[in-house]
């Protein structure tokens, strides 16, 4: 009986993920990024990744929303920022320890969800984009007001502590690793399956023809509600593990550019693919580092213009995202893979029948 | 806590009751701002309408059109008088206008998440730049005119009264050119119906590269006219607090709707002045009115006062 | 009781008006057609029987209880299905996903059997179309004559009682308009009500049991098939008046 079962696991595996070349690309990939930390290759690298792990999670949160319902969020921070206040206010005030204040967290971005929701409802498009981008302004105002920063911290934020505070730093470094790391598996799988079920093609509906979507019967405002929350979930959950990362929360968290950032991020990755995304956050997250080192004798100004520029033109060249374009093209080698395979196939029928010998090539 | 709230209830109305006095105060500043939000609304609110392009880059042309304008003038590289720099600002600014559309914007038509990105990586270049030119220190900005007139109990400067009047030509003259011309017939068509304008032989492209030139201008004008009359300092990081007025006017206005900006402008502008008289360190919460009007609007009526609201494409 | 009841259903935009205190009534299982020039307001109609506008006055009646003024989607899950005039696909949705996505609301939902999956039942109301062939092939790609059934197997996905056609025929040669007809027909086999609006007037005189007229915005005749054809106020609005 365990055989059989083992034998079933075996070939759900070997179908599921072997036979895929880029889902056996991707095991692989991650089975790398679980041994990594064998490499001995310092705590500042692991921070990087760490930094890119969470990332990856808001930028795939971001992506269900937009990329596969249509809602254009240009506020994604605010939930972001939610995240990182709600578990750090919780810690500071009523000294809870992380495994109690994140899950209140996600329950407050849950809910700031619905409640944002309901004003960007009522306008598409632009407005709508206008709409979000303005409202985590209004909260970082709100933070930075004068009168509550002995609540809030005003400009320098509010301390947080790590979530492993019983270890060493360098043990601390290789435990967020490997938190951040198995909480963006679970959050990407769930994402990813949540946009390719039935709620996901709803999702789809509402992006291309929300009228459309309204004559087949679909409560759509309930399912705009519902990407809204689930996408904040994820957000906010990225923010909470930001804050105890990189032991504080700030204003920063709620700004204009971590919205952009996730942006970029998923536009460069492709947009709605949801894996996409978590790729490219890896992607920038090494490039940007390693062309800071590199390019050393650059000053900063002029790092983040090259920066800009470079993103501007990826942009104005693939809109849609790289992934796209890159899986458009293994696309098209592949059929050429086929068509080559079932030339031969006819090929060597061709031979058997006629018996004739043929010049060899 | 109490006792400080009622304090500062009692601070404010003794700030009421002398401005109270002179309500004229408020009256005149107001409409000076509001005039020149107009002005910086309406760059906005032209894009969007004809060419359905939310412009995150408007406050870094404001700015830009500032720093060039100091540039040219009598205080930067140049020495230009006044007049001279501030015309050959706003050519430059339109033809820098034209140039970052037909690079950037134009290859992303019709996908608006795309042309959001790229206007805030061309805004955020803008930065870069002018980080690297003129750097990161403020910039005092001498005003227009030196000297102030005083009517009916309060005194405004000579600049802010000159930024007023050109607002208003300015705004008028754009208004008429949209009535009358036939290319701002165009304008119209395109805004309202695109594949038609289209049939009817409306070159768009064309036509979204003046617009997008008209709406820099203005923008650089607007930028213009406010460092040196109003705020009298410049600096890198300026063109966010532009666009979230541009915003705050736009959604309270209704997108795409000239009239709203106009009347958005002046709601925003008394808005603000009201803030900074009324309320005691009222300086400080300035920034934060554009922000506070938006929040309520987005509340209560998302499309703002004149939005359209397209229910069946 | 009539399954539809429309009640001096008036609608204006700004100084037009679309409809001008329109009644009239449809029994279960009939097939109604409704003809009119182009502007008579028969799309304006449609909108305001599904929830896509709302009238400035009058009330419409569905099964008894009052629609007017409803959100779509909720009528649509009363049992009130309608079509379009200019095909709206899913565009980035397989065919399939098309018709699943209306099998996600409740009542298309409820419709689905035990022990069958929605895909089975997308696919069987492919099938009903003859679009079954074009399954998985991105909605985008389909011809328009597919795209009309495609319109048609998303509205009966929602096991409409009443089911509203606009303009089922437009852009149709003869004969994918011949072929049409039938899971017209079946649907009244079936014994569901239909409502259809349409310039094609043979392919429409065939379908119906009665007409009903409209020219700017006023019911101007009704009747059976007959009748309408020889009705002289539609044939001046049709022909222009004798000379």
């Amino acid at each position: 009986m365990a055989t059989n079962f083992l034998r079933r696991v075996y070939t759900s595996f070997a179908t599921n993920i072997i036979d895929v070349p880029t889902r056996l690309l991707a095991f692989m990939l991650f089975l790398l990024l679980i041994f990594l930390p064998l490499a001995q290759l310092g705590s500042y690298i692991l921070y990087m990744l760490t930094l890119a792990n969470i990332m990856a999670i808001f930028a795939a949160s971001w992506d269900l929303l937009v990329g596969r319902a249509g809602q254009i969020s240009l506020g994604h921070a605010l939930f972001f920022g939610i995240g990182a206040y709600a578990t750090a206010l919780l810690e500071q005030f009523y000294g809870l320890p992380p495994w109690i204040t994140m899950p209140i967290a996600l329950a407050l971005g849950v809910l700031a969800a619905l409640l944002v929701g309901f004003p960007c409802l009522r306008v598409k498009g632009p407005s709508l984009a206008l709409v979000t981008m303005v409202i985590p302004l209004i909260a970082s105002s709100i933070v930075l007001l004068y009168a509550l920063a002995p609540i809030t911290g005003g400009a320098s934020g509010v301390p947080v502590s790590s979530f492993f505070p019983f270890l060493v730093i360098s043990q601390q470094r290789v435990a967020e690793y490997f938190l951040t790391l198995i909480l963006l598996l679970v959050s990407g799988t769930i994402l990813y399956k949540i946009a390719n079920s039935k709620t996901g093609i709803v999702f789809v509906s509402i992006l291309d023809d929300e009228l459309g979507s309204k004559a087949c019967g679909i409560n759509v405002t309930r399912y705009k509600l519902l990407a809204f929350a689930t996408s904040a979930l994820f957000a906010t959950l990225a923010g909470g593990l930001f804050a105890h990362v990189v032991s504080g929360a700030g204003p920063a968290t709620l700004s204009l550019g971590y919205s952009f950032l996730i942006i970029i991020i998923t536009i460069l990755g492709g947009i709605g693919t949801i894996y996409g995304p978590i790729a490219a956050a890896y992607i920038l997250q090494i490039l940007d580092r390693y062309v800071l080192t590199i390019s050393v004798p650059v000053p900063l100004e002029w790092h983040l213009l090259i920066f800009i520029v470079v993103v501007v033109i990826i942009i104005i060249k693939w809109p849609r995202g790289i992934a796209k374009f890159v899986t458009d093209k293994l696309r098209d080698l592949q059929k050429a893979r086929e068509l080559e395979e079932r030339g031969k196939h006819v090929w060597k029928t061709y031979r058997k029948k006629e018996k004739q010998p043929i010049y060899e090539d | 806590m109490v006792e400080r709230f009622k304090f500062q209830i009692s601070a404010m109305c003794d700030d009421l009751a002398s401005a109270m006095i002179d309500p004229s105060v408020i009256i005149v500043q107001g409409a000076i701002t509001g005039a020149i939000y107009g002005l910086l609304a309406l760059g906005f609110t032209l894009i969007y309408g004809v060419a359905r392009v939310v412009n995150m880059a408007h406050g870094a042309l404001f700015m830009l059109g500032a720093y060039i304008f100091f540039a040219l003038g009598p205080l930067g590289m140049f020495r230009l008088e006044v007049a001279p720099a501030l015309i050959l600002a706003a050519i430059s600014l339109g033809i820098i206008g034209i140039i970052i559309y037909r690079l950037t914007v134009h290859p992303v038509t019709g996908d608006v998440l795309a042309a959001i990105v790229v206007t805030v990586g061309i805004a955020m270049m803008v930065q870069q730049l002018v980080l690297i030119a003129f750097g990161p220190n403020y910039q005092p900005v001498p005003p227009f005119i030196e000297g102030a007139a005083t009517f009916g109990g309060t005194t405004v400067t000579y600049s802010r009264l000159l930024a007023f009047a050109v607002s208003l030509v300015l705004f008028a003259v754009v208004l008429i050119f949209i009535r009358i011309t036939k290319i701002g017939s165009a304008m119209r068509a395109v805004a309202q119906d695109r594949e038609v304008a289209m049939l009817m032989g409306v070159n768009t492209t064309t036509l979204y590269m003046l617009t997008m030139a008209i709406s820099t201008s203005l923008a650089a004008l607007a930028g213009i006219l406010i460092v040196s009359s109003t705020t009298l300092v410049a600096e890198p990081y300026m063109w966010q607090q532009p666009l979230a007025i541009s915003f705050a006017i736009v959604i309270l206005g209704g997108l795409g709707s000239v009239k709203g900006s106009l009347v958005g402008a002046f709601i925003v502008g008394y808005a603000e002045t009201g803030v900074a008289y009324l309320i005691p360190e009222g300086g400080y919460l300035q920034g934060a009115v554009a922000l506070g009007i938006m929040l309520v609007i987005l509340l209560i009526r998302p499309k703002g006062l004149f939005g359209k609201h397209i229910e069946l494409e | 009781m009539h399954i539809l009841e429309v009640e001096n259903l008036t609608k204006r935009f700004g100084g037009l008006t679309a409809l001008n205190n329109v009644s009239f009534q449809v029994d279960e299982g009939e097939i109604v057609g409704i003809i009119g020039p182009n502007g008579a307001g028969k799309t304006t109609l449609f909108h305001l029987l599904t929830g896509f506008i709302k009238p400035d006055s009058g009330t419409i009646k569905f099964k008894g209880e009052n629609i007017t003024g409803l959100e779509p989607h909720k009528i649509v899950n009363k049992g009130l299905a309608r079509t379009f005039q200019v095909v709206r696909p899913f565009r980035h949705l397989p065919t399939i996903a098309n018709v699943l996505v209306a099998l996600q609301s409740p009542r298309g939902n409820k419709q689905i059997e035990w022990l069958k999956t929605p895909e089975r039942k997308a696919m069987e109301m492919l099938e009903d179309v003859g679009l079954s062939e074009m399954m998985l092939e991105p909605a985008e790609n389909l011809a328009h004559g597919d795209l009309k059934r495609l319109e048609i197997a998303r509205a009966l996905a929602t096991e409409p009682e009443l089911l509203m056609l606009d303009e089922p025929f437009g852009g149709l040669s003869p004969i994918e308009t011949a072929y049409l007809t039938h899971p017209i027909q079946r649907m009244h086999l079936d014994g569901r009500t239909v409502i259809i609006v349409e310039h094609k007037l043979h392919a429409l005189m065939k379908l119906a049991e009665r007409v009903i007229a409209l020219h700017y915005g006023e019911k101007i005749a009704e009747g059976t098939p007959q009748e309408i054809s020889k009705n002289k106020k539609v044939i001046e609005v049709y022909m222009g008046k004798a000379m």
